[in-house]
């Protein structure tokens, strides 16, 4: 046989086993591709303007190649090592490694080189989708245009080159270093050899589990008060994160091997098939793959929680403008006010304007408020807050001698807590009033300029309202007392009305607001920000996946033999199959369980400050997660049945 | 008692163009409780008959019957069923699972058949120590020698109280000392418990422990020899006198 034959002879027969590093191959080149077209798109600058899109996407275009080239290079280490027996036999029949290397480089180019340019194919025909859906996203209005960028190309084509490098330097490497003999040994050496478990691994499983749950616990209790300055803040981030981290790893290198060790000594010796091909199985194989599992987890949970909390903070844009920005548009004083209502008139716009008086005045709300962050600079005796009359108000109404709040900030609110009721001392230039707290609207009444950034305004009865007017402490008032709000009534009209206000208010920065622009520019960034993490997630999700699947191969490969057995004795391949997918489903089932139980302690521990939303969003985001990654569950599961109907 | 009756049992390999019969034609019947030996030369088929009677293979045609049931027709599923209830296995390579420890290995066939767990251990522990495994029931295979681990083997073909034992090469891979003393469970367990055995082996020795020899030579039943009232030694010199006869390589390994 020529050489050429046997090049093409491999190239088929791997082809067919390795399926899936080729379509992860097309995928990542695809996914590159198309991600750098982005970069290159002209639109990209255009609509992004001010926020630098182009150099976010450029970024995140970095960590894109670390990925998919982390992703390619453990690939290829498994499929070579699955091929040393191959490499050995030729070794074995006279050829040189120099020679091997040859045909090895030669038909991984052709596979390589084959597989980029089908990816970057599809990457091109995709890149108009992806814009697509960006442009969704971020809620512009711009048509997607089919742009073929040659710098993009390039590259791509730079980038997968060096990784082609790369791997070839590996397999060199590889095959250098072994001989003969050792090339027969490498698959034949099972991951683990079976044995007792010994005191130490016991001791690193129950390690391992404590580790996890204090840093569980500790994340709870992050931003609930009990650590009152930044430092100490900060180390207890840095502590969850390491106890996690570590737990994660003592969790696979002997937790599960704790457990299902226990599981096993009460079966006493008596194991059903499942049994036999899920917990006898794992309990060795996890432990040998700890590292890459507890990578694999902490980077799932990092994409999830990162993922999470970005669509928590897209998801709740349109909410968060509307708690700063009481109203839809908010002017500056009577002259741009009459201005902007001029133009309303003429362009036959119905609206409402509503003006409320906004004092600021120091109030000793100590009876109500218990912990505040040390740092803060903040002393509930003696606060400064915006005060709104009821007068003004047409759906609060406050006795003579009552005060209430109005306009709670998630983010704020965990750093202070109000009681339900309590008195509140309302201190004027020269004199003061005890009045009654009776609680806390979540609806904000005055943007947030007037209330001191995000702290509620209070609101107090007409009465106490002339009073403090006339007795004002004028030190502490802002430049402008007045808030004129202006809602428009016909939702129809409203994105007219507010391109009359971007016309008239185009260059006048400061007081006049919009709170569709205020949303439109947050969910420019939002959005680029959900859709960049998205872009990283999905990558990652589906080059751990494809990891995962690998190792499953590599697996039943090494596990026929038992199947062999087990079918002579009388199993059947619906009970062996039975036992996979058990197995599966704690091989799968086991790092993204942990990983979404990690994320989803990262995210409840910090996610106010990203939005006002926590379930939704991060219940949506974990379902698609789990739904993707099952995929390669299936994948491997339709894998084993394969191997499983040829074991006998 | 007959327990199977093996008629016109052909068996090739390959397809239309290329063609090897390796089985043409054989007959054999093993009554209950009977210990056989099927020897021949390396590659004369004993390790295909061997399949094909204990339904792991398909035959091409003829007929098997177990205990007067037809299995060449079963399918795949009653004959799974059928190799549960009613066979064990003993093999040259032990085929223990390495992940399982010596006892869990014992006890698979029992959890198939769904024994009650506690019956389970009865048995376990009876068979064990009659085999001589009890101390090391709760280690791995790797941790276990070449003989222990084929003396677990044979516990596992056992203790189900299969009908009948199919055993292929099961000393092939033992020193002498460890394979006479396999031997020797064997021929105990076997009159003991009243067990039918049918062991394919190369070894005149081995072959001496049981009751009735059949040489195979180019895919069909050459000739037969019964131990009968002779002793071990006598029975051996027959068997050797036989193989010298048939001219086979005498050992393969
Ligand atoms: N699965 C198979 N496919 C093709 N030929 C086979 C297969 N199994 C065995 N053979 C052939 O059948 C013949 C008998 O093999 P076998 O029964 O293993 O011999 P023995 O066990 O007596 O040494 C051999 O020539 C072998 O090449
Ligand atoms: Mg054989």
């Amino acid at each position: 046989m020529s050489l050429n034959q046997l090049i093409f002879r491999n190239l088929k027969k791997n082809l067919k086993n390795y399926y899936l590093y080729v379509f992860a191959l097309i995928f990542s080149s695809a996914l590159y591709f198309s991600f750098v077209t982005l970069q290159y798109d002209p639109s990209m600058d255009e609509m992004t303007g001010s926020i630098k899109g182009g150099a976010a996407l450029r970024a995140a275009s970095v960590l894109l190649v670390a990925i998919v080239s982390i992703f390619l290079i453990y690939a290829n280490n498994l499929f070579i090592k699955r091929r040393s027996k191959e490499i050995g036999l030729f070794q074995l029949i006279g050829m040189t490694k120099g020679r091997i290397f040859r045909i090895l480089t030669l038909e991984n180019f052709l596979l390589y080189s084959a597989s980029v340019i089908i990816g970057i194919g599809a990457g091109f025909a995709f890149s108009k989708l992806i814009l697509m859906i960006l442009f969704k996203i971020i809620d512009i209005d711009m048509l997607a245009e089919l742009r073929f960028s040659p710098e993009a190309l390039l590259q791509t084509a730079i980038v997968f080159a060096v990784i082609y490098l790369l791997i070839m330097l590996m397999n060199y490497l590889f095959i250098k270093r072994q001989s003969i003999l050792s090339l027969f040994k490498v698959t034949s050496s099972t991951e683990t050899r079976a044995r007792k478990l010994s005191i130490f691994e016991i001791l690193i499983g129950i390690v391992g589990i404590t580790l996890i749950l204090t840093g569980y616990y500790v994340s709870s209790k992050l931003f609930s008060g009990d650590f009152t300055n930044m430092n100490r803040l900060f180390m207890a981030m840095i502590f969850i994160l390491a106890s996690v981290i570590i737990g994660t790893y003592l969790f696979f290198k002997g937790s599960v091997s704790f457990i299902f060790n226990l599981i096993r000594k009460s079966k006493n010796g008596y194991l059903n098939i499942n049994e036999v091909l899920s917990l006898s199985s794992i309990m060795f194989r996890m432990r040998s793959n700890a590292m890459l599992l507890s990578i694999i987890t902490t980077v799932s949970a990092l994409a999830i929680g990162l993922l999470s909390l970005s669509y928590i903070s897209y998801y709740s844009v349109d909410n968060g403008a509307a708690s700063s920005q009481p109203d839809m548009f908010t002017l500056a004083d009577s002259e741009d006010a009459a201005a902007f209502t001029a133009k309303l008139d003429a362009e036959n716009i119905d609206y409402s304007q509503k003006e409320i008086e906004v004092l600021q005045a120091n109030l000793n709300i100590g009876d109500i408020m218990d912990s505040a962050l040390e740092e803060m600079n903040f002393d509930p005796a003696n606060v400064s807050m915006g005060i709104v009359s009821d007068e003004a108000l047409e759906e609060i109404d406050a006795e003579a001698d009552e005060v209430l709040f109005a306009g709670y900030n998630d983010a704020l609110g965990r750093f202070y807590n109000f009681e339900d009721e309590g008195n509140i001392t309302l201190f004027s230039k020269s004199s003061s009033m005890d009045l009654r707290y009776i609680g806390l609207e979540k609806q904000s009444v005055v943007p947030y300029f007037f209330s001191g950034g995000g702290f509620p305004a209070a609101i107090v009865d007409e009465a106490v309202f002339t009073q403090l007017q006339n007795d004002l402490d004028p030190e502490i008032q802002l430049e402008t007392s007045t808030y004129i709000g202006m809602n428009i009534k016909e939702e129809a009209q409203y994105e007219l009305a507010n391109e009359v206000f971007n016309d008239l208010f185009a260059d006048a920065e400061g007081m006049n607001m919009s709170r569709m622009n205020s949303s439109a520019s947050q969910k420019l960034v939002m959005g680029l920000a959900m859709f960049i993490v998205g872009f990283l997630g999905l990558t990652f999700l589906i080059t751990s996946g494809c990891i995962l699947y690998f190792k499953q191969m590599d697996e039943s490969e090494d596990e026929k033999p038992s199947y062999v057995i087990l079918r002579k004795l009388g199993f059947t391949q619906w009970d062996l199959l039975r036992g996979i997918q058990a197995k599966q489903l704690f091989s799968f089932g086991i790092p993204l369980v942990l990983g979404l139980s990690h994320s989803y302690f990262a995210v409840q521990s910090g996610w106010f400050f990203f939005g006002n939303d926590l379930w939704t969003p991060m219940l949506i985001v974990m379902v698609v997660y789990t739904g993707l990654y099952s995929i390669f569950g299936v994948l491997s599961l339709m894998y084993y049945k394969r191997v499983i109907r040829e074991a006998l | 008692m007959v327990i199977l009756e093996a008629q016109k049992i052909y068996k090739s390999y390959g397809n239309k163009f290329n063609k090897q019969e390796v089985l043409k034609g054989i007959d054999v019947s093993i009554g209950k409780g009977e210990f056989l030996s099927i020897m021949g030369a390396s590659g004369s088929g004993k390790t295909t008959l061997l399949n094909v009677l204990s339904s792991i293979d398909h035959v091409s045609t003829g007929s098997i019957k177990i205990e007067g049931k037809e299995i060449t027709s079963l399918k795949e599923k009653q004959l799974a069923e059928f190799r549960k209830k009613s066979l064990g296995f003993i093999f040259q390579d032990y085929n223990l699972l390495d992940t399982l420890t010596v006892k869990e290995n014992i006890l698979l066939p029992l959890s198939i058949a769904k024994v009650s767990r506690k019956a389970a251990d009865s048995l376990f522990h009876s068979l064990a120590s009659e085999l001589g495994i009890r101390e090391i029931e709760h280690k791995y295979p790797n941790e276990i020698s070449g003989g222990q681990k084929q003396r677990t083997s044979a516990a596992r073909a056992f203790i189900h109280e299969p009908s009948i034992i199919f055993a292929d090469e099961p000393t092939g891979a033992l020193d002498s000392k460890s394979a006479s003393d396999l031997l020797n469970k064997l021929s105990e367990l076997n009159m003991k418990r009243g067990s039918t055995i049918a062991m394919v082996t190369h070894d005149p020795v081995a072959a001496s422990y049981s009751s009735r020899v059949i040489f195979i030579k180019d895919g069909q039943i050459y000739t037969q020899l019964t131990k009968g009232e002779q002793d071990r030694q006598a029975f051996f010199k027959d068997i050797m006198k036989t193989q010298a006869v048939l001219g086979g390589v005498q050992h393969e390994s």
